[in-house]
This record gives structure tokens, sequence and C-alpha cells, in this order.
């Protein structure tokens, strides 16, 4: 129980980063290095309100439009300055953690702006700063639940939940937005420039939308990810490129991409799968310094798996289905 | 009707002088509504340089496109996309292989117009009914597979795809889009005045003479498209069969492209080059029958002498950036594969 929300709390908000580098990556075929830094911006716009005690919802919405404007600006970096797009995105991601000090009011870069962290038995009801979780954790209930179930860890349950309806939220309103004329326009954008010009869609807008949603989301799982663990730094968000990577091709490799609603879901999916094979190691004893490496084998063996299937298939000689009517 | 005025487009301008290259050089040319023209030149000759001019998909150095006496040099490619069927020569290029047959045709179908990001992309089950009419006449078996990705089809199939993408009627415009269209339409003789006027004064009743015409058009197509739509609405109505849904929306749509007189323009370059010698004829007799049932204006550029002569009522030749043969009519009916041939060597000489 106590693993699989430890499992949890910490791949959800990988979902939306791996949803959100995935937009870019797949569907508008854009290498977009912006994530660490709108992932950072994002953290740390919600982390400096809630510190200040505004509404954490606030504080997630802001931090979602803050990522949308990262975005917004790589995108226009690309498309109007005709700046490549991986050096757009490494643009925007070096001026990311200036801004992300600047609006954390930190000179030195390490220092934590959540002064202590907050536990979820010391908040008051309506007093001092509060994260969604917090907000949404039922007081009047407490005592309840304690006295039924006292060894439940309540919170952690309450946290994982809110998590995953805000990403579910989040993968139906991509789903649903990516069916909508607007949403086939983008896709034809990534898939077929020419074509996309030539049936009189802008494709320089159609890109600037896309990317600053992807950034969005993006930042939007830097959110829910800081009122988890309560504290950010402008290195915290180090490495998570390569986690959101990770997921999208580990979810293809396993679930497949066969429509996209399929795609989406595995997406979701193999950061979650993710984010178990590193929790499983790490409580298997396995050291830090070795951490990197596991995370370098797991992205070449997911981007190996079609070549290992179909070696499996020829070893026992599984007759291959012809690709015929469907897939 | 398609203008062309000393259209020039020299690539390299900014360069050395060296890589400078002339494409176009001074290009006057007049295609009048629903005529069929063949492109013919030799490589580099200047025919894909002006189809890609008229398009959009570079601005010339020099010169002016109109049309319908509006001009569009300085407009974006995607704006005049409207404007404009293009079918390419790599069948990959027009449509989005990824994508299924069903996508690209509703993608096709809002050429031009707004696209919403809160309506459902697939269209209703009549528009659908709709693209398997559509479909069906091409007799490719392509009706049976609408739901596969593009990228499965052949060469074939796939430009035959994206002729019928351009060629197709697009959605009915909503209201404001309709008279927009209709303003843009009858704006065309005005505009050429207002772009030969140099008095000032006259200048000024000409742009109020705009203004009038704008309210007029508003009135006008405005009332149009009430009275058409409410007549769609007493025949079609939700207990209708899926036929009499299909025939009411084929009326209605005619019925007010015919009044806005918005008929595309087709422009295909060497769209049967990469596709082997039977395809291609099938392909070219599809472009043939869509080009002359609904009376499109078309450019044809085609390496084949044999399928400049065949189709089209006009034939223009291209030599180093200028046209140097303009046949139609009955001299165009009279030529021969040799005589196509002698002009080739004359021009090289």
């Amino acid at each position: 129980m106590d693993i699989i929300l430890n499992i949890l709390s910490s791949g959800l908000p990988c979902v939306l980063l791996a949803l959100g580098i995935f937009l870019t990556y797949r569907i508008l075929d854009f290498a977009d290095l912006t994530a660490e830094g709108s992932f950072l911006i994002g953290a740390a716009i919600s982390a400096v309100m809630i510190f200040n005690g505004l509404n954490p919802w606030l504080a997630t919405l802001a931090a979602f439009l803050g990522g949308c404007l990262c975005g917004v600006v790589t995108g226009v970096l690309n498309r109007y300055l005709k700046i490549p797009k991986l050096l757009s995105g490494i643009i925007t991601m070096t001026a990311a953690a200036s801004i992300a000090m600047l609006v954390m009011g930190a000179k030195d870069g390490n220092s934590s702006i959540f002064a202590s962290t907050i536990s979820f038995t010391n908040i008051v009801k309506g007093e001092g700063p509060q994260t969604i979780y917090s907000l949404c954790y039922p007081w009047q209930f407490n005592d309840i639940a304690n006295r039924w179930m006292p060894v439940a860890p309540w919170a952690e349950i309450i946290k994982v939940a809110i998590m995953l309806g805000v990403v579910l939220v989040v993968m139906f309103g991509i789903y649903f937005f990516f069916g909508t004329e607007y949403g086939m326009a983008i896709r034809a954008t990534g898939l077929n420039e020419n074509m996309a010009n030539s049936q009189g869609i802008n494709a320089n807008i159609s890109t600037i939308v896309c990317v600053a949603i992807a950034n969005g989301l993006i930042a939007l799982g830097g959110s829910l990810y800081v009122q988890d663990v309560k504290t950010v730094s402008t290195v915290s968000a180090a490495g998570y490129l390569v986690v959101g990577l990770a997921s999208i091709l580990i979810g293809e490799a396993i679930f497949g991409k066969r429509s996209f609603k399929n795609w989406i879901i595995s997406v979701a999916l193999g950061s979650i799968i993710y984010f178990v094979i590193v929790t499983v190691a790490t409580r298997l004893g396995l050291p830090t310094e070795l951490k990197s490496l596991l995370y370098a084998a797991l992205i070449t063996i997911a981007l190996c798996l079609p070549l290992i299937k179909s070696g499996f298939k020829k070893l026992f000689h599984i007759r291959q289905d012809i690709p015929g009517e469907a897939r | 009707m398609i203008e062309l005025t000393n259209l020039t487009k020299i690539f390299n301008l900014s360069g050395d002088s060296r890589d400078k290259k002339v494409a176009l050089d001074h290009v006057n040319l007049k295609i009048n509504d629903g005529e069929f023209v063949t492109i013919i030149g030799s490589n580099g000759s200047g025919k894909t340089t002006t189809m890609n001019l008229i398009a959009g998909t570079y601005k010339p150095t020099e010169g002016e496109i109109s049309l319908s006496g509006m001009p569009i040099s300085h407009m974006e490619e995607f704006r005049r996309a409207k404007y404009f069927g293009r079918v390419f020569q790599d069948p990959r290029m027009g449509t989005t292989g990824e994508m299924s047959v069903l996508e690209n045709l509703e993608i096709a179908y809002r050429r031009g117009k707004h696209h919403s990001p809160i309506r459902w992309g697939f269209s209703s089950e009549t528009v659908r009914d709709y693209f398997i009419s559509q479909v069906k006449q091409f007799d490719l078996g392509l009706e049976d597979r609408m739901n596969q990705k593009v990228g499965r089809m052949s060469g074939g199939q796939r430009q035959a795809l994206t002729l019928l993408m351009a060629a197709n009627d697009s959605r009915i415009d909503t209201r404001r889009e309709f008279i927009q269209m209709n303003y843009d339409v009858a704006s065309g003789p005005l505009n050429i005045e207002l772009r030969n006027e140099t008095d000032k004064a006259k200048q000024k009743e000409i742009k109020n003479k705009l203004k009038a015409l704008k309210k007029e058009c508003a009135e006008k197509a405005g009332k149009f498209y009430d009275e058409a739509k409410a007549e769609h609405a007493r025949k079609v109505t939700k207990t209708s069969t899926p036929e009499e849904k299909l025939a009411g929306l084929v009326e209605l749509s005619n019925k007010l492209h015919d009044y806005n007189g918005d008929r595309k323009i087709l422009l295909l370059d060497e769209h049967t080059a990469a596709l082997d010698p039977k395809t291609a004829k099938k392909v070219l007799e599809l472009t043939d029958k869509i080009v002359r049932t609904k009376k499109l204006t078309t450019l044809m550029i085609t390496h084949n002498m044999k399928d400049a002569l065949t189709y089209g009522d006009r034939l223009i030749m291209f030599h180093h950036g200028h046209i140097l043969h303009d046949i139609s009519g009955k001299a165009k009916a009279k030529l021969t594969v040799d005589d196509l041939l002698k002009m080739f060597q004359e021009a090289g000489e």
C-alpha cells in the first residue's frame, strides 16, 4: 500500500510532464527542450503563491499559464525569428532558470522557499499555506476515519486521488481538443506542414498554440510535484526531460499507439511504469550513483523493444500476421 | 480570372551576383474563368515558379498577381488557400499519411474556413455520405477504406485523394464568411480601378463606392443566405432519409457557391509524373472529368506532350522565364506532338 502510494504520488505529476512532451515531440515533431524550464517555472510560481497564502487552486492555474507563456516564447522564437527548434527550446530553458530564481526571490538559487516542510497533521483548516491536497482533505472526516482505520495513510490517499483527478481531466481534455477542428489542424501541421499550408491552416499559430499547451501541462505537472514535496530549488527540475521522454518511449513500446486515445493512455501508463521500475530498484538498494545509468538503460531498452519483440517471434517461429485491413 | 502582370522572380537577389537566378522575367498572362490550361517547358523554364507564386509558396520580386481583380501577391499562402486547390508532383505532399482518408477530407472540407477549437473534428453523417459519394466516382475502392491511414494507400490512390481534396467544395460558410466572400468577389473591378487611380480625390470616391458595395453585399447576400437556409430547413428535417439529407446538402452547397461564383482554381504540378502509365492515365481522366463537371479554372504543368495536347483548351510554353508560345482554341486542336517537339528544338537554339 505504502509503495503503491509512493509510486503514484511521484508518478502522476510526471504523467502531465510526459503528456506535455508527447504533444510537442510526437504530435508536432518539435523536439522541445523548454520542458525543464517550464517544469521549474510551474513549480516556482505555485510555491511562491502558496507560501504567500494564496489559494492553491489559483496557484496551480497560474503555474499552467506561466508554462503556456514559456511555450509561446519558444514558439515565437522558432516560427517568427526562425531560430532552429532545438535552439529556441534551449534559449527558453536557460531564461526560465533565471526567471524562476527571480520569482522565488532567491539569489543563490538553492534556498528553500518553504521555510519548513508543511506536514499535513499540523495544518489547521483555513489557516496558513495550503496545498490543493490539504485543501480537499476533509477535516471532519479525519477523526472518524482515524477511529475506523487509524493506520491508513488518509492524507496520502486523498493526495493521490486529487492528482489522479487532475491527470484524468487533462487526459480527457487532450483527447477532446485534438479531436476538434483546431486540434485536427494542429495534428496536420505536425505531420505535413506543406499540406497544412495549402489547406489554409496558419502553421505558425497552430505550432505556437500546441507548444504553449504542452508547456502549460508540463508546468502543471511541476505545480503538482511541488505541492507534494513542498520544496523547490532551481536544480530540482534537472533530469525531468529524460523522465518524460523515457515515459513516452516505454509506454509506446509496451502499450502501442494504435489510435490517439490508445496513444495518450500508453504515454500515461508509461510514466507510471517508469516510476515502478525506479522505485523498485531504489528499494532493492540501487546506489544513487547508478540511478542515471538505470535511466539510460531503460530508454535504450524501450527504444529497442520492437526489435526484441520481432527477434523473439523469429526465435520461436511465431507467424507474424501480415498487416491487412486493420492493424 | 487570374491575371499576372510583369511577374518577376529572382532567386538569391541579395546574395552574390553569380548566384542570382532569374526564374521569371516580366511575365504577363491572363487566364479566364473555366479555362483549362496546360503548361509545358523544359526544366528551369519557370513553370513551377509561376505556380508557386500563384499559390503563395513565395512572394514575387516584382509584379502583381490578381484574382478577379483582387490583388493577392502579398497575401500569405494559408490565406489564399481558400481560392486554390493544389496537387503536387509528390503524392506524399498533398495528404497526411498518418491520418485517415476521412480526416484528410475533413481538413480539406474546411479549407480557408475557421477552425473551431470546440466543434468536433468530424462533421455530420450527411457530410460523411457526401465524401463517400465523391470518393465512389473514382472507382478505386477508397469508399471502403475511409478509416484507414492514407499512408497505406498506393501513390495513385493518394494522388486521386489529393485531387479530390483540391477540387471539392468546401464547407458551407457561416453567414459572415458568406457575405465576406461575396464582397471579395464583387469588389474586384473596383479594386483594380483603385489601384490604377492616382488622383487622391478620385481614390476617395472609389473607397466610398467600396463602402456602399459592402453594405449592399451584406444586405443582398445575407438575404440570399437566409432564404437558402430556410428553404433547406423546409426540405430537410430530422426525419428525412440519409439520401434526402445528402441531396439537400449538395443542393444548398451548390446554390451558395454558385451565388458567390467562388469556384476554385486548380493548380496541378506534374501530378501524374510519379505514377505508372496506367494509373497516370486514370488520374488524368479523373482530373478532366472533375474539371469539366465543376467548370474549374485549371493550370496543369506536364512533361508529357501527348497529355498536354489531349487535355485542356489552351497550351502555354515557358522558356527561360518567358512565355514563348500561347496557343488556344482551334490552333491547339490542330497541334501534334511533332509540332511541340519542333517548338522545343527552336527554343533551344
